[in-house]
């Protein structure tokens, strides 16, 4: 209840800002298709860009990702939202909370930013429809004193009207992904 | 089947009953031996009802197990998963808490398709992935390269070093998280290989790892259909039940009486479902009925709850009763006056309870015809009982702990000659437990059911007297003893006497809750007084016996139905009495045949 918008506060372990300049270096060299990280001098705050894939329908649309880290990443999750104006999708809130299950309770510190950014571009790609979730009003109404997404209990249910959360088996070589959604496994998680 | 009981009865009764009411010497002789044999008997003729009653009290269908009992258990069916699959005690962990520490389940499972089982536990057969010795690799957390002897994996290879290991065990998704933790798996997001508990104790701190080994203690209870933990504020005995095997009710070793089935505290006779109501109904009345019970009265004519807020005595209800009356006699004011002692007093009232005519109780169930004065009726037994068991339950403690000794002491008797004046007071505790509940019981029980709720007050009744008559016995009459300089010459004869309320009572009560869990049936069919005289004597051998004959013979002879045999008479669906041919109108309860 009472958090700001920006998670943790707190700097950085030393392991995590390791591991974060070394997954920087690796973006930088390998960058995943679509996405672009905007230079900054903070390396608790990734601010990322992302470019609709082709042939979807979000295609030639550009939105912005920003990635909070804890102090104690990897091994708790970051916290991922869109800066809004969020796209229209399903499972994003129009305050940019996103309802992707490996952004909570799937965590697993072997992910990575990298990693993330994939799973959140498949998702927009296999989206058939532009439009809110269901419960969009409420939840954001909710969310108005700044509510960080980790602390909301999601429900990754196949329920048509709620929200739904992918789990993509993601090969060992992020860079087998091709940004078509023809390509993408993606398979529902039901849980109670 | 009738006339068999009968017959056994008989011989049962016959066998022992005398010279073991009668010597009050060996007490043990009340339950062991002459009872086995009565019921070998019983278990030889067909009779439904003995049977339950031998599982209920002599084949005990559940086990008390300490935390010793629950480790070497556990231990016992991993070693036996392990040997039968020849597969590690981690992985037979593994597989066991999968499926919810059913042996028999891991057995099917496997022997039918075990390629598929084990992808579905996470026992890979072979590395996913090769982990190469001597080589230098990257931690798939930290991106750290490290020697491999500094790196681990799980069975499928996915490396990662010793502290990122320890920190992602240890972290809020394993077991911070609480019970999850049990069921872990590689980190890697594309492999669900388990994390087994060797990696868990040669990775986390000793702390963390007593943390871990108290939830898997805990899952072997928990997550097992068979066992469940004791109840009992502080207690950490489990209870293994075998399903399907008779009465619910286990006692734990702490002495806590519950339910296996629901868990809340023992309720026989009354079902679990009731049980739930009740209690539900209770947490939402009972500070209103408390309140209302102790701040109020009905008005005598519309049974209105009335609260007094101002000093006279002179009460006139709201609209549109507008009846007048007394506080104190609940009588109409225009009674009262100069004759009874002024305005501001009821000399009615005082003289009354000066005489003890006045029965505040009585008056209050005349008025029980509203549901809230019906509930209130059986709310407050239900509370006293259990008041009174409590407070039963401290005298015993009492007893045991402070006057045994003594008593010992003035009467020369060793304590173990004593125990049966802790067992009549067991059996008062026990007596108090079940006529709590039968007030739930009568609670529920339909006011339409004329006949039954006759016959049931009526087996309420003779169970709360006989109670008080042994309560009265083990109270009273022991303080005698209690006071006595020296040995008393009577002390053997208040042995017996004692010693044969307490089988009596505990024999009325055993027929009572059995009674009652059929759902009074008897009162439907024909049969109604000789199948309860029956079952009463076969309350469990010897002395019960012989005791429940008396009561069984007393009911035979004074029941309406004793000539139900007799085609001179039909006997009434209501009340059960039987009328002679030619009445179209029970001469009982005037209802119609």
């Amino acid at each position: 209840m009472t958090s700001s918008s920006a998670p943790s506060r707190k700097a950085l372990s030393k392991i995590a800002s390791n591991r974060l300049q070394k997954e920087l270096a690796e973006w930088q060299l390998n960058p995943p298709s679509g996405f672009k990280h905007k230079v900054t001098d903070n390396l608790q705050r990734w601010v990322i860009e992302v470019n609709g894939a082709a042939g979807t329908l979000y295609a030639n649309e550009t939105y912005q990702l920003q990635v909070d880290f804890p102090e104690h990443y990897p091994m708790e999750a970051p916290q991922v939202i869109f800066v809004p104006p969020a796209p229209l999708h399903p499972h994003i809130y129009s305050n940019g909370h996103i309802c992707l299950d490996i952004l909570y309770d799937s965590w697993s510190p072997a992910m990575t930013v990298s990693s993330i950014c994939i799973s959140i571009l498949s998702m927009l790609s296999s989206s058939t429809v532009k439009q809110r979730p269901a419960d969009n009003d409420r939840y954001v109404k909710n969310c108005r004193s700044g509510r960080s997404p980790k602390e909301t209990r999601w429900w990754f249910h196949d329920d048509k009207q709620a929200c739904i959360a992918f789990t993509f088996q993601i090969a060992s070589g992020d860079r087998v992904w091709a940004s078509e959604s023809s390509h993408l496994f993606h398979s529902y998680r039901g849980r109670v | 089947m009738e006339s068999e009981d009968e017959f056994d009865m008989h011989d049962a009764a016959a066998e022992s009953a005398e010279d073991d009411f009668y010597s009050g010497g060996e007490e043990d002789g009340f339950d062991s031996d002459d009872a086995d044999v009565a019921d070998y008997e019983f278990i030889d003729n067909d009779s439904d009802d003995s049977d339950d009653l031998i599982s209920h009290r002599h084949q005990q269908n559940y086990t008390i197990l300490s935390e010793g009992d629950i480790r070497q258990r556990q231990d016992d069916d991993i070693m036996r998963i392990a040997t039968v699959l020849s597969i590690s005690k981690v992985a037979a962990s593994i597989l066991l808490r999968y499926y919810n520490w059913s042996v028999s389940k891991v057995h099917d499972e496997w022997f039918v398709d075990e390629e598929k089982v084990r992808r579905a536990v996470g026992l890979l057969e072979e590395p996913a992935v090769p982990f190469p010795d001597g080589r230098e690799m990257t931690c798939g957390i930290c991106f750290e390269s490290y020697p491999s002897e500094r790196l681990r994996a799980a069975v499928c290879g996915h490396p990662f070093c010793n502290s990122c290991w320890a920190g992602f065990l240890i972290s809020s998704t394993a077991i911070n998280d609480g019970p999850g933790c049990l069921m872990l798996r590689c980190p890697d997001p594309s492999c669900n290989a388990a994390v087994g508990q060797d990696m868990i104790y040669a990775l986390t701190s000793e702390e963390d790892g007593d943390k871990y080994s108290r939830y898997f203690i805990r899952s072997y209870i928990e997550d097992n259909r068979k066992t469940k933990w004791c109840p009992a504020p502080g207690c950490d005995y489990a209870v293994d039940f075998i399903v399907g095997s008779g009465s619910y009710d286990v006692i734990c070793r702490c002495a806590f009486s519950f339910c296996w089935n629901c868990t809340e505290e023992a309720h026989r006779p009354v079902d679990c479902g009731t049980v739930a109501k009740w209690i539900l109904k209770n947490s939402a009345e009972s500070e209103n009925m408390n309140w209302i019970l102790a701040n109020s009265k009905p008005c005598p004519k519309c049974k209105r709850p009335i609260e007094k807020n101002q000093g006279c005595m002179h009460i006139t209800c709201t609209p549109p009763c507008k009846f007048e009356f007394c506080w104190l006699c609940l009588g109409a004011w225009s009674d009262h006056g100069e004759r009874t002692g002024g305005f501001y007093a009821c000399n009615r009232y005082e003289t009354a309870k000066q005489e003890g005519v006045y029965d505040e109780a009585e008056k209050r169930r005349e008025m029980a015809k509203n549901s809230l004065e019906r509930y209130t009726h059986y709310y407050e037994r239900w509370a006293t009982n259990q008041a009174s068991r409590q407070k039963a339950l401290a005298d015993l403690q009492q007893m045991q702990n402070v006057h045994l000794e003594k008593l010992s002491d003035t009467q020369c008797q060793p304590e173990s000659q004593l125990k049966f004046i802790l067992e009549a007071w067991l059996q008062i505790v026990e007596c108090r437990r079940v006529l709590k509940w039968t007030y739930s019981y009568g609670y529920y029980l339909p006011e339409y059911e004329h006949a039954k709720r006759m016959f049931f007050e009526y087996l309420q009744g003779e169970a709360e007297s006989g109670l008080e008559r042994l309560h009265q016995c083990a109270e009273k009459e022991l303080q005698i003893y209690l006071n006595a300089e020296g040995p008393s010459k009577d002390f053997n004869e208040f042995r017996t006497k004692l010693a044969g309320l307490t089988s009596v009572t505990r024999n009325y009560f055993e027929n009572l809750v059995r009674a009652l869990e059929n759902g009074l049936s008897d009162v439907d069919s024909h049969g109604t007084c000789s199948r309860m005289a029956s079952s009463k004597s076969l309350g469990g051998g010897s002395s019960r016996a012989r005791a429940g004959r008396g009561k069984g013979s007393t009911s035979r002879s004074s029941g309406p139905s004793r000539n139900i045999d007799d085609p001179g008479h039909w006997s009434c669906e209501h009340c059960t009495f039987a009328n002679i041919k030619p009445a179209t109108i029970c001469a009982m309860c005037q209802q119609r045949r």
